[in-house]
C-alpha cells in the first residue's frame, strides 16, 4: 500500500538538512509519495525505513515490455482503478490481426497498411503498435512464412497466437533478438508454452475463463521461470469480460494479489469491446479487422482516456483565424486549454462570424483556473498580442477578454496602449449574442 | 387561558398578555420598540433583553453565552411568556458587546520575564578609559578595542568607518567616559558576531530607554511599533497606508511597476518614506521621554516577500514568474543608512526571513506570534490580506500556502466597498420576510460604503434570507424593490440615496457577489488543500487563529455561514489582529525569538497551489454558499433550513 | 486456492426515476421507463444491484435541422419534415425514449411560438408510446416561454423538461413542479457544478427523484475524458452516500459526436480517417459506449445503427449478471 506524505515523513530523519534538494523533510516526503523523486536522494534514511519504503513502492502490476528492432510497447505499472485518482500510465498497445491462412500477397499488403498507418490528432501522430498473427491454418510453415513476409514490410512488435506450439516455435525463428508475446497458454498446453517462453525470452499470454484458472496458470508459469506474463480473461460475454477485467485490477491493487498482478489482453471484435477494453483496464488490444475508420477513433479514444487528468491537453498558443477575418475584426482572447479553445472556436465557427482567436499560453489551464493560478494575466495577454504582431497587423485594435476575467480589463488596458479592451461573455455560447449586441456585428 | 403581567424597564404599568405570548409581542403592546433586524427569527441576536424577575421558556438561545443566560438574558423574539415577568430592554450599544461571535484583537504587553541583559541582542556598556599620555601612545581605536576585548571578552568587534570617525571626539568630549551600544548576535557555543551601533560621549542612566522599532510592511498598510528595548514596553503603535499604493494596489502590479525604468528605485523610496514618516509620528507620540528618530538603534522588519524586495531595492521580477523563485528569503543584517531610514544611521536593520515567493516574513513572524511552532494542538493560522496566506500544523510540522483572494475583504474591487473606517457599513441584517436591511456604521453616522466585515455579513444575510441562491444569483422572483436590474446586471440596494453620505444608493452587484465568492472560495480551498496535502481532515483542527487587516473585528458566525471559515465551534477561533508586526516585535526583543523565526522559516513546507488541479477542484467546490459539500457545514445547513422552512430531503 | 475477490459494499445508491405516465397514472404512454437504482459501479453485478438497464433515447427535432450532418439528414430523409413521423421511425429503430429538441425558429425562419411547440410535442406523443424528453432551443428566454407552454399542455405526462442550467433553472423547475414533470439539469463537465445545480433545484422544492442530471460530455477527441471521469466521480460519490449526486445521469453523445468534424465532413479530410459514414457511426458508438461504461443511465443518440450497437452491448452487459451469481 502506498504511504501518505505524513507517513513517509515519520520515517525520515526530520532534520530539514536540505541535502536532498528540498527545503524540508516533509516536502521531500510529499514528493516521494507522489513518486516524483527517488528515495536515494536522501543520504540519511535508516536501513529500517528504507526497507519499509521500498516495500510500499513495489508496483502491484508488473511492467511488461514487448520489443522489436527500434520499438518498445509497455503495459502494466498501473496504480489506480479510476483515472481521476491519479492517471492511467501505459496506453494499451493496439495490435491488428493477420491470419496465417491469408495469401502471401494479402499478408504483405495488410502488414504494410498496418505498419504505415499514421493519423494526426491535435498535433500528435498516432499509430498502430504492432501485428498479432493468428495461426488459423495451424501450420508451422505458414507461420514462418507469414512472419518473414511481415518482417519484410514492418519492424513493429508482434504477437503470435496458436494452439500449436510448433507454429509458435517456427514464428519465433524469424524474431531473433525481439521480445514478442506468444500464446495463448491454457491449462492443457501451458507447460510447453512456458518452456518456449523461457527459452526465447518471449512474454507469455495465459488464458482462462475464471480468475482461479488465470491465477493457477500464472503461478505455474512463474514456477517454471517465466516472469513476463499477460493475462487473457476469457469472458462469456461483454459484461463478463468487464467484470473479470475489473476484478483482476482490483485484486492486484487493493489486495496486492501477486498471481494476478500482470497486465491483461483483450481480443476485440465489436465496437463495444474496443471502447470497454480501453476504458476498463486492458493492457493490450488485438483488433480483428484493420479498418481506418475504426482505428482512427480507437486511437483517439485511447489517447483521451490515457491523458493525465492533472495535465490537460494543450493547443499551440498563437493566433487562429476563424471565418476569414479582416484586420478590422475583433480579437478574442482565450487560453490554450484544449477544451476552452475548442468550445470558443466551435462557437465562433458555427456562428459564421469572423474573428481572430488569440490563444495565450496559460500552461494548458482553463480561463478561471489559469486566472486563479496567476497564469492568465494582463502581462501574458499583452505578450501574446505582441508575439502575434497584432499591433501592426490589425487596423482596428479591439481585444475581447473572457467574461470570467473581467477584473483584468484595467490592467490589460494599461499594458496595451492604443487598444480598445472589451469584456466578452463568460460562456462561449453567448459569443454570437455578444457580437450582435455589443460589437454590433451581424 | 392564563394571563400574565409583564413589566418593561421598571414601568409603573405592566401590560397583561396571554400565556404563550412572545416577549416581542408584549413589548409592542407596551409601546416599546425592540429591534429585530432578522425579522424575529432568532438569527441576529439583536433583540436581547434581560429578564430580571420571573421565568420564560426559550425556544432558542443561539448567540448567548452560558454566562449571559445565567444573568437572565434571552432573545425576545424566541422567549415565550408563561408567568409574570419583569424585563429590561438594554440599549443597543450594550447588546453588541454581549454578542459572543465577534472577535476583537487583543492588546499587547511585554512578554513575561523579559530581561534585556538576557534576551536582548542590543547591549549597552559603560566604558571608562585612562587618559592617554606620552608613555601610553595607544591610538583611540586600539584603546577602545582593547577595552572591549579585556573587559567584555569581544575579540572582533565590527566598527564601521563612520563610527571610527566619531570615536576620537566622543572619548574626549565624554572625558574618557563613553557609552557604547553593541549588537551581539549569536549563540553561546559559537563566537558571536559583534558590531558597534553607536558610541556616546557620556554614561547615560543605566535604566534609560534603548529605542527600537518593529515594522510590518503590508501591501496596503505599514505598521510600526516603537519599543523601549530596556523594558520591552511598546510606547507607540502607528500605521499608515503604504505610499506605494499609488503605483498599484496589489503585489503583482507593484512587481510590474518595479520592472519599469526607475520604478524599483521609486517604490523603494516610497516605502522608506512611509516608514520615516511613521518613525517621526511614533517619536512624537511617546509620552514622558523626548525621542528622536536617531535614537532608534535597532529595527526588525516583517513583510511579504515582494515588499521585502522592494524595501531593499532588490528587483522582485522573478517572484511572479514560474517557478516563483525570489532573489532572497533571508537578508543579511543591514544598517539604517544603507536603506535611507531616518533612524540612527548605524542602527541594525534586521529583515526577518520568509519561506517562498508568496509566503514571506509576515507569515513566519505571524507563526511566531501565534505560537504555532510551539503548540501540541493542530492549528490553522490564517492571515487575510490581498493574498490569503495560511499555515497548518503544530510543533511537529508546518505546511503553508498562499492563494490570491483578491482585495474584496479589504473593501476593494467591490463597487461600494471601502476600508474599515468611519462611514463604513460593518454589519448588516436582512429581514427574512420584507428583505429590508438594517445596518451598523462605523462611527455611527450616515454610510459611505461597505467594509470587509460588512461585506461578509451582507453576503451571509442575503444567503440566509434567500435574496441570493447558493450560487450567488439574485432571486428576481422576490417581491422587493431592492433587487433590481442595474448597470452591470442584477443588484441589491443596501441603502437608498437619502440615507447615505453622498446621496447615492449603496448597492451590491452580481459582479461584487462573484468577487466575494471567489475570495472566500480561494481561502477555504487553501485550507482544504493544506489539510489534504498532509492527509488530516480539516475538521480535526483544534484551533483557528486569524490575523490580518479586517479592521478591528471579524464576525466568526457569518464567516462560517458564507463558508469562508471552516464550521468549527466558535470558541476554537481567535482573532489576533496584526500578527506580523507582533512577531517582529517579539523578534526585536529577544534573540531566542529571532532564532525561532529562522527555524520556522526553515521548517515550513510550502505547498505550491498552481502545481496541479487539486486547488482548482477545491476552489470550484467552495464557489457555493456555504460549500458544495454541505456536510462540511452542518451548522449552516441547519440554520438555513430553519430560516427557509425547508425539510431535509431523504 | 480459490481467488477471493474483495467486494465493495457501498453505503449509498442511485435514486430510481420513472419517466412517462401510463393512462392510469394520468398520462398517455404505453410504456414507462425506469432508470437508476444502482448500488454498485456500472455492471458490477457481483457486488450490488443494477436493477434497470441504461436506456437509449433518439434525438429528433421539431423540423428539419439546419446544422446536422448530411449523413443524418439522409438517414432520416423520409421523416425529417414531420416530427410525428420522425418520432415513430425512432421508436421503430429501437428508441426507449424520444428526445424532442425544439428549434429556435420555425420552418419560415420566425421564432418558434409556444403554440407551435405544443403542437409538435402533442404530435410526437400521439405518434409514439414511449416517454418523451423535451429540450428547449437553448436560449434562456425562448426555453422558458416554450417549455412553460409545453409543460402546461401536457400536465401529468411525466415528461422530462430541459435544459436547466445554473443561470436559468427557476422557471423550468417551477413549471415542472406544477405540472408533474421532471427536469434535466445540465452542467459543463464538472463534479462540483453538477452537485451545485442539483442543490439549487432541490432548494426550490422539487423532489430529487424528479431530477435527471446531465453532466455533459465532450465527444471522442473533444474532451470525452472529462465527461468520462466526471461521470465516474459522480457515481462514486453517489454510492459513497452523497445525496446530491444520487441521480440518474443522462448524456448526449449523439449531439456531441455528430458535431465533430470527423462526423460532419466527408471531403478534404485525411485518408487515414477512412470511410465517412462508418467513421461517423463509429464516432458516435465509441463515444456512447465509453459513457455507458462510466455510469450513464440514458444516452441520447442520433443514428439508428449506433442505437442498435449500443443496445446490443447493454443487453450483454446486463446479461452478465447470470455469470456471477
Ligand atoms: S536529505 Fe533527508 S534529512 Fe535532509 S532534508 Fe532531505 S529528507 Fe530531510
Amino acid at each position: 500500500m502506498a504511504l501518505s506524505g505524513i507517513q513517509i515523513y515519520k520515517l525520515l530523519p526530520q532534520t530539514n538538512c536540505k541535502e536532498c534538494g528540498f527545503p524540508t523533510c516533509l516536502a521531500f516526503a510529499m514528493k516521494l509519495a507522489a513518486k516524483q523523486v527517488e528515495l536515494s536522494a536522501c543520504p540519511y534514511v535508516s536501513e529500517e525505513s528504507k526497507a519499509q519504503l521500498q516495500e510500499s513502492s513495489a508496483p502491484p502490476i508488473r511492467l511488461i515490455t514487448l520489443k522489436s528492432d527500434g520499438y518498445e510497447i509497455k503495459a502494466g505499472n498501473e496504480v489506480v482503478m479510476f483515472r481521476h485518482e491519479k492517471t492511467f500510465y501505459n496506453k494499451p498497445g493496439v495490435f491488428a490481426k493477420i491470419k496465417t491462412s491469408a495469401a502471401e500477397a494479402d499478408v504483405k499488403e495488410l502488414a504494410g497498411r498496418i505498419n504505415d498507418y499514421r493519423v494526426n490528432y491535435v498535433g500528435i501522430d498516432l499509430e498502430v503498435d504492432g501485428i498479432a498473427v493468428e495461426d488459423d491454418a495451424r501450420n508451422a510453415d505458414k507461420m514462418q512464412k507469414t512472419l518473414s513476409v511481415i518482417r519484410s514490410v514492418s519492424k513493429k512488435p508482434v504477437m503470435l497466437f496458436s494452439d500449436n506450439v510448433a507454429s509458435i516455435e517456427a514464428g519465433l525463428s524469424q524474431l531473433s533478438g525481439e521480445t514478442p508475446l506468444i500464446g495463448c497458454a491454457d491449462s492443457e498446453n501451458w507447460e510447453k508454452f512456458a518452456e518456449l517462453a523461457k527459452q526465447s525470452k518471449a512474454a507469455l499470454a495465459v488464458i482462462a475463463d475464471t480468475l482461479d484458472g488465470l491465477a493457477e496458470l500464472s503461478e505455474k508459469a512463474k514456477a517454471k521461470g517465466v516472469e513476463d506474463l499477460v493475462l487473457v480473461p476469457k469472458g462469456k460475454n461483454l459484461g463478463h469480460e468487464l467484470i473479470l477485467q475489473s476484478q483482476i485490477r482490483r485484486l492486484a491493487l487493493k489486495a496486492n494479489f501477486r498471481s494476478l498482478g500482470y497486465p491483461t489482453l483483450a481480443f476485440c471484435q465489436t465496437h463495444a469491446q474496443i471502447a470497454q477494453a480501453i476504458a476498463k483496464y486492458a493492457g493490450f488490444l488485438v483488433i480483428d479487422q484493420f479498418a481506418e475508420e475504426l482505428v482512427y477513433p480507437l486511437l483517439v479514444l485511447r489517447q483521451n482516456i490515457y491523458t493525465d487528468p492533472q495535465k490537460p491537453i494543450q493547443v499551440q498558443p498563437g493566433l487562429y483565424e476563424i471565418n476569414n477575418p479582416q484586420p478590422t475584426d475583433p480579437v478574442l482572447v482565450t487560453t490554450n486549454f484544449s477544451i476552452t479553445y475548442f468550445s470558443v472556436a466551435n462557437e465562433v465557427e458555427g456562428s459564421g462570424l469572423p474573428a481572430y482567436l488569440l490563444v495565450a499560453d496559460a500552461e494548458g489551464m482553463s480561463v478561471l483556473t489559469a486566472w486563479a493560478a496567476g497564469k492568465f494575466d494582463a502581462e501574458r495577454i499583452a505578450k501574446a498580442v505582441k508575439a502575434a504582431n497584432l499591433d501592426t497587423r490589425m487596423s482596428r485594435k479591439r481585444l475581447v477578454l473572457p467574461g470570467a476575467v473581467a477584473v483584468l480589463s484595467g490592467e490589460v488596458e494599461a499594458e496595451l496602449p492604443g487598444w480598445e479592451i472589451r469584456v466578452g461573455p463568460r460562456e462561449a455560447v453567448d459569443i454570437p449574442k455578444f457580437y450582435k449586441q455589443v460589437l454590433q456585428v451581424n | 387561558m392564563a394571563e400574565h403581567k409583564v413589566t418593561f424597564n421598571h414601568q409603573a404599568e405592566p401590560v397583561v398578555v396571554k400565556s404563550g405570548t412572545l416577549i416581542t409581542e408584549a413589548a409592542r403592546l407596551a409601546g416599546i420598540e425592540i429591534n429585530q433586524p432578522c425579522g424575529g427569527q432568532g438569527r441576529c441576536g439583536r433583540c436581547v433583553v434581560q429578564v430580571i424577575d420571573g421565568k420564560v421558556r426559550q425556544r432558542s438561545a443561539l448567540r448567548l453565552s452560558a454566562e449571559d443566560i445565567s444573568l437572565g438574558y434571552c432573545l425576545a423574539c424566541q422567549s415565550i411568556i408563561e408567568g409574570d415577568i419583569s424585563v429590561i430592554v438594554p440599549e443597543q450599544e450594550k447588546i453588541e458587546r454581549r454578542l459572543v461571535t465577534d472577535r476583537t484583537a487583543v492588546e499587547v504587553e511585554p512578554p513575561l520575564g523579559y530581561s534585556p541583559e538576557y534576551h536582548q541582542s542590543l547591549k549597552r556598556y559603560f566604558l571608562s578609559f585612562a587618559e592617554p599620555n606620552y608613555e601610553d601612545q595607544t591610538d583611540d581605536l586600539s584603546r577602545l578595542q582593547k577595552q572591549l576585548r579585556v573587559e567584555l571578552g569581544f575579540k572582533d568587534v565590527e566598527i564601521p568607518l563612520s563610527l571610527v570617525r566619531k570615536i576620537g571626539s566622543a572619548l574626549r568630549e565624554g572625558n574618557w567616559q563613553v557609552t557604547v551600544y553593541l549588537n551581539v548576535n549569536g549563540s553561546n557555543e559559537s563566537e558571536p558576531h559583534v558590531c558597534m551601533v553607536d558610541v556616546l560621549p557620556f554614561h547615560c542612566e543605566s535604566d534609560s530607554p534603548m529605542w527600537g522599532a518593529a515594522i510590518d510592511i503590508g501591501t496596503t498598510t505599514v505598521t510600526l511599533w516603537l519599543v523601549d528595548l530596556w523594558t520591552g514596553v511598546v510606547h507607540a503603535q502607528v500605521s499608515e497606508y503604504n505610499a506605494q499604493i499609488r503605483r498599484g494596489e496589489d503585489v503583482i502590479s507593484r512587481i510590474i511597476y518595479a520592472d519599469k525604468e526607475g520604478g524599483l528605485q521609486e517604490l523603494q523610496q516610497l516605502v522608506v518614506g512611509t516608514i520615516n514618516q511613521l518613525i517621526e509620528l511614533a517619536c512624537k507620540r511617546v509620552k514622558h521621554y523626548p525621542v528622536q528618530p536617531e535614537d532608534i538603534l535597532k529595527l526588525t522588519v516583517a513583510g511579504n516577500t515582494t515588499m521585502m524586495h522592494l524595501f531593499l531595492g532588490i528587483p522582485p521580477s522573478y517572484i511572479r514568474l514560474a517557478p516563483f523563485i525570489p532573489t532572497f528569503n533571508q537578508a543579511p543584517f543591514l544598517r539604517a543608512r544603507e536603506i535611507g531610514l531616518s533612524a540612527n544611521p548605524h542602527a541594525i536593520v534586521d529583515c526577518l526571513p520568509g519561506v517562498a515567493s508568496y509566503v514571506g516574513a509576515d507569515i513566519t513572524a505571524g507563526v511566531l506570534s501565534a505560537g504555532l511552532d510551539d503548540t501540541q494542538k493542530l492549528t490553522l493560522f490564517l492571515d487575510v490580506g490581498t493574498n490569503g496566506e495560511m499555515v497548518l500544523g503544530s510543533k511537529e510540522w508546518l505546511v503553508t500556502c498562499a492563494c490570491s483572494a483578491g482585495p474584496a475583504f479589504e473593501g476593494a474591487g467591490v463597487r461600494d466597498g471601502m476600508r474599515a473606517t468611519s462611514g463604513a457599513i460593518e454589519e448588516v441584517w436582512i429581514h427574512s420576510e420584507t428583505y429590508e436591511p438594517s445596518y451598523r456604521v462605523i462611527g455611527g453616522g450616515k454610510p459611505r460604503g461597505i467594509c470587509g466585515s460588512g461585506l461578509i455579513s451582507l453576503l451571509a444575510e442575503m444567503f440566509m434570507t434567500g435574496v441570493i441562491d447558493k450560487a450567488g444569483n439574485l432571486n428576481t422572483q422576490l417581491s422587493t424593490s431592492r433587487i433590481r436590474e442595474g448597470e452591470h446586471g442584477m443588484e441589491y440596494v443596501v441603502a437608498w440615496g437619502e440615507e447615505t453620505q453622498h446621496g447615492k444608493d449603496i448597492v451590491i452587484t452580481r459582479v461584487d457577489i462573484d468577487n466575494l465568492l471567489r475570495a472566500k472560495a480561494a481561502i477555504y480551498a487553501g485550507f482544504l488543500v493544506l489539510a489534504q496535502s498532509v492527509g488530516v481532515p480539516l475538521e480535526e483542527t483544534e484551533q483557528v487563529l486569524i490575523g490580518g487587516s479586517f479592521g478591528k473585528y471579524l464576525n466568526i458566525e457569518k464567516s462560517i455561514q458564507i463558508g469562508l471559515l471552516p464550521d468549527l465551534p466558535w470558541e476554537k477561533f481567535n482573532f489576533l489582529g496584526n500578527t506580523a508586526v507582533k512577531g517582529a516585535y517579539f523578534a526585536l526583543l529577544s534573540q531566542e525569538n529571532r532564532e525561532r523565526i529562522r527555524e520556522i522559516a526553515s521548517k515550513m513546507t510550502y505547498i505550491e497551489l498552481s502545481a496541479d488541479n487539486t486547488f482548482y477542484e477545491a476552489f470550484m467546490s467552495a464557489m457555493f454558499l456555504p460549500h458544495t459539500d454541505m456536510s462540511r457545514f452542518p451548522s449552516v445547513l441547519g440554520a438555513f433550513q430553519t430560516a427557509n422552512k425547508l425539510s431535509v430531503q431523504t | 486456492m480459490p481467488v477471493e475477490v474483495p467486494k465493495e459494499k457501498w453505503p449509498g445508491s442511485v435514486r430510481t426515476i420513472t419517466l412517462g405516465a401510463l393512462p392510469a397514472e394520468g398520462g398517455t404512454r404505453k410504456r414507462v421507463v425506469t432508470v437508476g437504482g444502482e448500488t454498485a459501479m456500472p455492471f458490477m453485478h457481483f457486488e450490488g444491484e443494477i436493477p434497470y438497464p441504461p436506456v437509449v433515447a433518439i434525438e429528433i427535432k421539431d423540423r428539419k435541422p439546419d446544422d446536422w450532418s448530411p449523413l443524418l439528414l439522409e438517414t432520416w430523409r423520409d421523416v425529417i419534415d414531420d416530427p410525428a413521423q420522425w418520432a415513430a421511425a425512432a421508436e421503430e429503430a429501437g428508441a426507449d425514449l424520444i428526445v424532442l429538441a425544439l428549434s429556435l425558429t420555425n420552418r419560415d425562419g420566425n421564432p418558434t411560438t409556444p403554440e407551435e411547440a405544443v403542437a409538435s410535442v402533442k404530435a410526437v406523443l400521439a405518434a409514439t408510446g414511449v416517454p418523451l424528453i423535451v429540450f428547449g432551443p437553448g436560449q434562456a428566454e425562448a426555453d422558458n416561454a416554450l417549455l412553460v407552454a409545453v409543460s402546461e399542455a401536457t400536465k401529468g405526462e411525466r415528461l422530462a423538461l430541459g435544459i436547466c442550467e445554473d443561470k436559468n433553472y427557476r422557471t423550468i423547475v417551477a413549471t415542472a413542479m406544477a405540472n408533474g414533470h421532471l427536469v434535466t439539469a445540465r452542467t459543463p463537465m464538472d463534479v462540483n457544478l453538477a452537485k451545485q445545480l442539483n442543490i439549487l433545484i432541490s432548494d426550490m422544492g422539487l423532489p430529487l427523484d424528479r431530477i435527471l442530471m446531465d453532466p455533459t460530455t465532450g465527444a471522442l477527441g473533444y474532451g470525452i475524458e472529462y465527461g468520462f471521469s466526471v461521470m465516474e466521480r459522480l457515481r462514486l460519490a453517489a454510492l459513497q452516500g452523497d445525496k446530491m449526486t444520487q441521480l440518474p445521469m443522462i448524456v448526449t453523445p449523439g449531439f456531441e459526436a455528430w458535431k465533430a468534424k470527423e462526423s460532419k465532413v466527408g471531403e478534404g479530410v485525411p485518408k487515414a480517417w477512412g470511410d465517412w459514414l462508418n467513421r461517423a457511426i463509429n464516432w458516435e458508438t465509441l463515444t456512447a459506449m465509453t459513457l455507458v461504461e462510466s455510469g450513464a443511465d440514458i444516452v441520447v443518440l442520433r443514428h439508428p445503427e449506433s442505437v442498435r450497437r449500443v443496445k446490443a452491448a447493454i443487453d450483454e452487459l446486463m446479461a452478465a449478471k447470470a455469470f456471477v451469481s
